[in-house]
């Protein structure tokens, strides 16, 4: 602490008085030594965040601590706060103060050099020669600023904000014009403990780990299987064959799930078959086909995610080491035992990554059951059916049932599980570990 | 050795066979079951006899087009068709900018920035969506296709991974000797990276037109006015007694991806399994 201290007064001492003036105008150093055009862009930015900040900045930032101190009354014609706006636009200030603050060092640091310049005799470098010194060796900072910035609002800032929202009671009757408030753990304790909720939590977390597990190891082998099968050297007319599955994979998601409903439906083609044959109509997806309705969820996601895995698969084995496994015949290596000791050590080496973001996108598969069986809420469970995952609660209890606080609980705890699990695995695969070693 | 074999090998031969064609068959049915639907006749899925239906013809295809009033799919596929191509431009660009950027340059963010995409990309999907929601009110883009490609686009650096896998496999050398021969960084990416990433450029693009094309969530939160849905949406609204408007509908728009996948499948595989082994 003393250090960074003991620094910056050095700094302080030995700056020049055109540093000195950008620390507290921004671009009154740049202005000062020639650089008029930077130094005036420099000052518009500060006064346009400046503007920012005072006409509304300051007081979002208030507001995020506060959610809002005067609820809105229509007898008495008060306006009142709305709480979540504030805490959104709240976040919002702070990102703003970020980029603020970054702002102001690059400022501070660019007078800085042009100082070091001019003390080491040279000139100030020409306005083309320092934007190609930033499409060069800062290269990365340009590239990277849009991407960056886009992420920034629209992905971490909802992330946020609905982890902040996991520690308000926002949802069921405490919407805006109510005021909402910051009520600590609370939602986790409910989701745990309370009885309205934690049955269903844990009977859909039990689901929703086979769920993932099945699923993931179902598609992976699928696809691998099929993969080895097309490159059996007795296969004449490969193309052919694998245009089918490439078929399936191109068909957009919603339509194969759409489809697939239609199916099993009651009017749909397979219980007119049934009916026809003298059978009865059988609810495949109906309320009390538990099972059933879970299979054919296994088997329509096998149907949708195997090509992927497929194609995959191709690629990578066309990689493999081929004298390895004439080394293994000539010991008398079965094929089994190429399968198990060479090409499946091999392709879970290559695919970890894939196989890890498999297993998260099938813990997290929101379209299979919301498009074959959505929008059923079934009893033992509050809000949801003996089919929907974790995901699926989510929707429902947030987007259709206005549980916010609740389902922002829930959505932390999807990370929670699903972080754990594959930050072990993945920080301990050697793809990440030996990154550079292909290089 | 072969000969001795020969029964096995034909045996082996036959299974591999049956095999390929009940995969085949699995894959083919349900698609040739939906492209038949979309010419029946009647149009309601309760007509059919069994899986097919019993007249055909080009009944639905005109409906789909001319019967606007209540679904107007026309409207609805140049919506889809605009949001996907302004998101794959403005996507892929970033996506290979960001890739290239974190597979090539060495600086102190980079590991941090690794680490936060990763932490990022484990919240579930749509958690912040009403976050997202709340913030195009305020943005004043609540129905707007702009919008959507906003946020498409915002969020596709996220998935840089496989195309920083595919940079990685690319010999650093080249750069280094473009260098030496006194190219910029940004030349070096201009004029030699992106010429030898042809697979992965695809790979991109057709990814990241896949996704907005057949999305369903986005657009149901955000696009509130029937004439804006996307044909994702507009076909969930579907009855299901429309079954041969909507098989018409789904035929129709899955036909050009469809197109697209089997032009560039070697480019695919190419660029995923690249990828993929370094993701």
């Amino acid at each position: 602490m003393k250090d960074i201290f003991q620094r910056m007064k050095d700094g302080w001492k030995t700056s020049s008085k055109q540093v000195k003036l950008s620390m507290f105008i921004m671009g009154a150093g740049q202005f000062c030594y020639g650089k008029r055009a930077k130094g005036i862009l420099f000052f518009l930015l500060e006064l346009c965040i400046l503007y920012y900040f005072f006409s509304r900045g300051f007081r979002d930032i208030a507001g995020f601590f506060t959610l809002g101190t005067t609820e809105a009354d229509a007898w008495l014609g008060i306006e009142g706060d709305n709480s979540v706006i504030m805490l959104l636009m709240g976040i919002f200030a702070w990102i703003v103060l970020a980029v603020f603050i970054t702002l102001y060092r690059l400022n501070i640091r660019d007078a800085l050099r042009m100082q070091r310049r001019l003390e080491q005799g040279k000139q100030l470098e020409s306005y083309r020669k320092e934007l190609s010194r930033f499409l060069d060796k800062k290269f990365y900072v340009a590239a990277l600023t849009l991407p960056v910035l886009g992420v920034l609002v629209f992905n971490v800032l909802p992330v946020v904000f609905m982890i902040l929202i996991a520690f308000t009671n926002y949802g069921g009757d405490i919407v805006p014009p109510r005021l909402v408030d910051w009520v600590g753990l609370a939602n986790f304790r409910k989701l745990l403990a309370l009885s309205q909720f934690a049955p269903t939590f844990f009977r859909i977390l039990g689901w929703n780990i086979l769920w993932a597990v099945l699923s993931t190891a179902l598609n992976y082998f699928a696809g691998l299987g099929l993969a080895l099968l097309l490159e059996k050297d007795c296969v004449k007319g490969k193309a052919f064959f694998r245009a089918f599955p490439v078929l399936a994979y191109a068909i957009p998601g919603f339509i194969t799930l759409l489809a697939f409903k239609f199916m099993f439906s009651y009017g749909g083609p397979i219980n007119q078959l049934i009916v026809g044959n003298g059978g009865m109509a059988i609810g495949f997806l109906d309320l009390d086909a538990k099972w059933t309705a879970r299979l054919i969820g296994l088997l329509v996601n096998c149907w949708i995610s195997t090509p992927s895995i497929m194609l995959l698969a191709t690629g990578i084995l066309a990689n493999r080491d081929k004298s390895l496994y004439e080394a293994a015949e000539i010991d008398g290596a079965g094929r089994w035992k190429q399968f198990s000791k060479l090409t499946l050590p091999f392709m879970l080496f290559s695919t970890l990554p894939v196989l890890i973001s498999q297993f998260i996108g099938n813990f997290n598969n929101f379209g299979i059951f919301y498009f074959l069986r959505g929008g059923l809420y079934l009893d033992g469970y509050f809000l949801a059916s003996d089919t929907d995952l974790l995901i699926n609660w989510l929707y429902n209890l947030s987007i259709d049932n206005n549980y916010y606080c609740i389902g922002a609980a829930i959505s932390i705890v999807i990370f929670i599980i699903t972080s754990i699990l594959s930050l072990a695995v993945y920080v301990k695969s050697p793809s990440y570990r030996e990154e550079d070693t292909f290089q | 050795m072969k000969k001795k074999k020969g029964f096995w090998h034909g045996m082996d031969v036959c299974v591999t066979y049956v095999l390929l064609f009940a995969v085949a068959f699995v894959f083919f049915f349900p698609c040739l079951w939906l492209i038949l639907a979309s010419f029946s006749k009647s149009g309601s899925i309760y007509s059919f006899d069994g899986f097919f239906p019993t007249e055909y013809s080009l009944a639905s295809f005109r409906r789909l087009f001319t019967d606007t009033a209540l679904y107007d799919y026309p409207q609805w596929f140049f919506n889809t068709l605009f949001v996907a191509a302004g998101s794959c431009v403005i996507g892929s660009f970033l996506v290979i900018l960001t890739a290239y950027t974190m597979s090539r340059f060495e600086f102190k963010a980079r590991k941090p920035l690794m680490k936060g995409t990763m932490v990022l990309g484990m919240f579930p999907s749509f958690m912040g969506m009403i976050a997202v929601y709340l913030l195009m009110t305020q943005f004043n883009m609540i129905n707007s296709l702009w919008g959507l490609i906003l946020i498409y686009s915002a969020g596709a650096p996220l998935q840089y991974l496989t195309q920083k896998g595919f940079f990685d496999t690319i010999p650093k050398a080249i750069n280094e000797a473009a260098r030496i021969d006194g190219a910029t960084s940004f030349q070096i990416f201009t004029k030699i990276n992106l010429p030898l990433s042809k697979p992965i450029i695809v790979y991109t693009a057709l990814t990241s037109f896949t996704w907005p094309w057949s999305d369903f969530i986005l657009p149901k939160l955000l696009l509130k006015k029937r004439e804006l849905y996307t044909v994702a949406v507009g076909l969930m609204a579907l009855d299901e007694t429309e079954f041969a408007r909507f098989a018409a509908g789904s035929v129709f728009i899955a036909v050009p991806i469809v197109i697209l996948y089997f032009v560039l499948v070697k480019n695919m595989v190419n660029g995923m399994a690249q990828g993929a082994v370094k993701g």
